[in-house]
């Protein structure tokens, strides 16, 4: 008996040796559960894990994607906002001034300050740097549309001329578009050489090595202008691409990464009760919204328009979808956010109220379908569909949900016939800069050509309050935030948007990993340099 | 080989290359059309999410998506031969440049996991013909078909959580630690990591990878394992029943040698289709073990080029396993005609 079964038996006797073997051989390994020991020689490393590609445009002109939760500790701009103080932080800049028109304003410069390859900062590089971004207008360039030129005064001193008043402290401070980087390397080694996975920056950490879809890892940069004399500060910091939100999960409950950007919420309740890891939720400034097609039937009717904001369950949404990790929006301009309005009014959940509105409207019955159209694969906007339509068909409405990729969800929503367009369109924005104007601006505002506003909304009253408030908003900006809020209310007035949510940001960390601070203007961006393990 | 064997294998390989071609200029065509023309605007995805009319215009202009399809495939196509493969909307890099960073990976991992089906698979399949109704056959089969049907995804989460988070004795993902990366670092030669530690004689990194790399090639060789040794089973079953076996044993050769020397042989033809076929599909189609063991592989470069609409990615993965398609037969053609005289070529 034995003999027939020999060869079987053998190879499995092999592979399990080997298995052994291996398994038990090698490096030592960490146990798990418990915190890494920094490998001899790399004193202390930050591991931050993220699920998607860590940087996509090498060139800092370009990027507007997710390398910037690296490239803000590759980089500098001449600020640094905080949006809870209505602050800003010194950075490449020391100190600024406006003349009273708001069109010049004028920088000065940190002296002393050197890029990683070795040439210094200083206001031609500034001047290059922005006039670069501009000229390629890629990405998030066209927040520098109101800058006619950039002119060295010194060399640490720079001074900017805008076409229109326009708050370039905010400007300067954006989380993309706003880098400055070294002119000299850029021109000698051109597009290609970001795109081989390198940068010139000036920021507290330089890029060590790249492998695509795989790690990032930065190293301290010595020369930085800031100094290292906290001795407990990182010295490298790995971030590393990990698809699935399971496998994330358990590298950081094994103490093998100190950062997560974003876990699915049902893990963090499960993580809650772990001793080493901590959870924060703050403020983020991306909030989703539902606009309504204004010219097309029904929604063209101001009364059935306000009719489906009273027929959406927001705390239903809030509490199942989001699993409480986000409010009720009120107007556009999300939480935090400087402009945000606690005035505002707010449509509540009201069957009762929508049925009566629809009645006034002609539609005592509904009797009619709506089309809503949703980022495809996005799971929140899905289930969010779900639950409004199951509160629609209450009213005898019929609501169709249609997940499209990006581009063609936006197609069909510039279709050229307002009839072959969407009735409903949910999106998340966000802001290229820290300024409210890029909702009231991008969303309402009045376009010759269609773009962002989606409702196509077209107010002259609300076209001139925010002429006026954005002119106003670099010089007088309580003023600013007074016609913000008037132009706002035009929006709820009109309901020409259903604001589903402000979400909140959950981050997961480990307990030792210090020195956090989220600010959602730099979105799941974590400074290094004001971190340290405990 | 006598010459004029030679002669007809060398024109019978000819004709093959030239109908591989031609099956690979029509890939390119029909993939092209459909990458092309999904709704999708890959100009906006090139400038960003909030770009202006104005900047996809010109993107679209850069990018010579404003000329007819026919003479954007021409002039892909043109590129395509000269080695220019153009560049990833998705990633910004040349295709060429992300294939060479991440087929490494893949092949390495494949052939990892085929390797594992083929060493385990083979025996067990002859192990189970030659006990066919019997409890070890029984049990094999249970084997083979459970080893199909557990859902890949399932299966590596549970693997992770036996060897990583129960024993420990195994890393849960990647393919190095970043202690051994910066410890012990090897050149990056062949992509492989397994090879380039040896080459380099680094003998702790070599068993960090291979570490590394036991998970995903078990999960990875769930299936074809399954399949290998259902396939081994039946047709060593039908080569058994056969008259020549039967002669064998009349005349009194050993079991071992009408096994593996007759009976194998002739089931092994089937089989290797079976391989051939689950290689190429495993390099592209296996994003959910990369995805879930963070492998840097094909699968999941390909996977999000689709979801992108990545047009020059998608192009370049689907002519790439176009390309192994072809090939893999072609070689399992010729294989098989060596291991099977009954299979004539020409």
């Amino acid at each position: 008996m034995f003999v027939k079964y020999r060869i079987f038996i053998l190879i499995m006797i092999t592979l399990l040796v080997l298995v052994v073997i291996i398994s038990g051989c090698g490096a030592p390994d960490t146990e798990p559960g418990a915190t890494p020991e920094p490998a001899p020689g790399v004193r202390n490393i930050a591991v931050i894990l993220d699920t998607e590609e860590i940087v996509v445009f090498w060139d800092p002109s370009e990027t507007w994607s997710n390398e910037v939760i690296a490239f803000q500790n590759v980089y500098e701009s001449l600020l640094r906002y905080d949006p809870f103080t209505d602050t800003f932080e010194p950075i490449l800049a020391t100190g600024y001034s406006v003349s009273e028109d708001g069109l010049s304003w004028i920088f000065e410069l940190r002296e002393g300050v050197k890029f990683h390859t070795g040439n210094p900062f200083n206001a031609e590089a500034v001047k290059y740097s922005i006039d670069r971004t501009k000229e390629l207008g890629m990405g998030s360039s066209f927040i520098w549309d109101a800058v006619e030129e950039i002119n060295v005064l010194d060399e640490y001193t720079v001074e900017f001329v805008l076409v229109y008043p326009s708050p370039l402290d905010l400007i300067a401070s954006a989380a993309y578009a706003a880098y400055i980087f070294d002119p000299v390397a850029t021109e000698e080694y051109g597009r290609e050489w970001f795109y081989e996975g390198n940068a010139a920056g000036t920021g507290p950490y330089m890029v060590e090595s790249w492998i695509p879809m795989d790690e990032l890892v930065l190293t301290r940069f010595d020369d930085y202008w800031g100094g290292w004399a906290q001795e407990n500060k990182f010295e490298k910091a790995v971030y590393k691409v990990i698809q699935e939100p399971s496998t994330a999960r358990q590298m950081i409950e094994a103490g093998q990464a100190d950062w997560i950007t974003m876990l699915p919420f049902e893990h963090i309740s499960a993580l809650e009760a772990d001793p080493n890891i901590s959870i924060t939720v703050t403020p983020s400034f991306q909030n989703l919204m539902g606009l309504l097609n204004t010219e097309k039937a029904p929604l063209d009717n101001v009364l059935v328009r306000r009719a489906l904001n009273y027929a959406f369950p927001y705390d239903s949404v809030i509490e199942n979808v989001m699993l409480g990790y986000a409010s009720q929006g009120r107007g556009t301009i999300p939480k935090g956010l400087w402009g945000h309005s606690e005035e505002l009014y707010q449509y509540g959940y009201d069957l009762d109220r929508a049925a009566e509105l629809l009645a006034e409207a002609g539609y005592p019955d509904g009797g009619f379908e709506l089309l809503l159209t949703y980022a495809s694969g996005n799971e929140f906007q899905r289930r969010i569909g779900e639950l409004y339509k199951a509160e629609l068909v209450k009213l005898g409405i019929d609501l169709e949900l249609r997940g499209m990729p990006w581009e063609s969800q936006w197609d069909m929503a510039k279709a050229p016939n307002p009839e072959d367009r969407q009735d409903i369109f949910v999106f998340y924005w966000w802001p290229d800069a820290p300024d409210p104007i890029s909702w009231l601006w991008g969303l309402f505002y009045t376009e010759e050509e269609i773009g962002f506003n989606l409702s196509y909304f077209y107010n002259p009253e609300y076209d001139a309050l925010i002429d006026e408030g954005s002119m106003l908003a670099g010089a007088d900006r309580d003023e600013a935030i007074r016609l913000y809020a008037e132009a706002q209310q035009i929006v709820i007035d009109e309901a020409v948007s259903i604001f589903i949510y402000d979400q909140e940001n959950v981050r997961v960390m480990r307990t030792n990993f210090k020195g956090y601070k989220d600010n959602p203007v730099y979105a799941n961006v974590v400074f290094l340099y004001d971190c340290y393990r405990e | 080989m006598d010459y004029k064997a030679g002669v007809v294998l060398r024109d019978y390989i000819i004709r093959r290359i030239l109908l591989g071609i031609i099956v690979l200029i029509g890939v390119t065509i029909v993939t092209f059309t459909i990458a092309r023309v999904i709704p999708s605007e890959p100009a906006a995805r090139w400038v960003g999410p909030k770009a202006t009319v104005e900047q996809i215009e010109r993107a679209r202009e850069q990018l010579g998506l404003d000329k007819p399809l026919h003479i954007q495939y021409l002039r892909y196509m043109q590129d395509m031969v000269s080695g220019d493969w153009g560049v990833s909307i998705r990633t910004r890099q040349p295709v060429v440049r992300d294939i060479r960073n991440f087929l490494p990976a893949s092949l390495e991992l494949t052939i990892t996991g085929m390797l594992i089906a083929i060493i385990i698979g083979i025996p067990l399949g002859v192990f189970s013909s030659v006990h066919k109704n019997k409890i070890p056959d029984h049990a094999v089969r249970f084997f083979s078909i459970a080893s199909v049907s557990l859902p890949t995804f399932w299966l590596a989460m549970i693997l992770q959580l036996i060897f990583f988070k129960e024993l420990g004795i195994l890393p849960l993902a990647g393919r190095v630690s970043m202690e051994v990366r910066w410890m012990m670092p090897f050149e990056n030669i062949t992509g492989f990591n397994s090879i380039d530690t040896l080459i380099a004689g680094n003998i702790p990194a070599f068993i960090d990878v291979s570490k590394h790399l036991i998970l995903p090639a078990v999960t990875l060789a769930s299936y074809p394992l399954g399949l290998i040794t259902r396939m081994i089973r039946s047709s060593m079953l039908e080569v058994l029943g056969e008259e020549h076996i039967a002669v064998g044993r009349a005349y009194g050769l050993s079991d071992h040698l009408i096994i593996y020397r007759y009976a194998l042989k002739n089931a092994l033809s089937p089989t290797l289709i079976v391989v051939a076929l689950s290689f190429s599909y495993s390099l592209a189609g296996t994003f959910l073990i990369e995805a879930i063991f963070s492998w840097p592989g094909l699968g999941y470069y390909a996977a999000l080029s689709i979801i992108t609409a990545d047009y020059p990615a998608i192009m370049g993965v689907t002519i790439l396993i176009a390309i192994l398609y072809v090939v893999l037969n072609l070689i399992v053609d010729i294989v098989q005609a060596f291991i099977d005289p009954r299979i004539k070529i020409g």
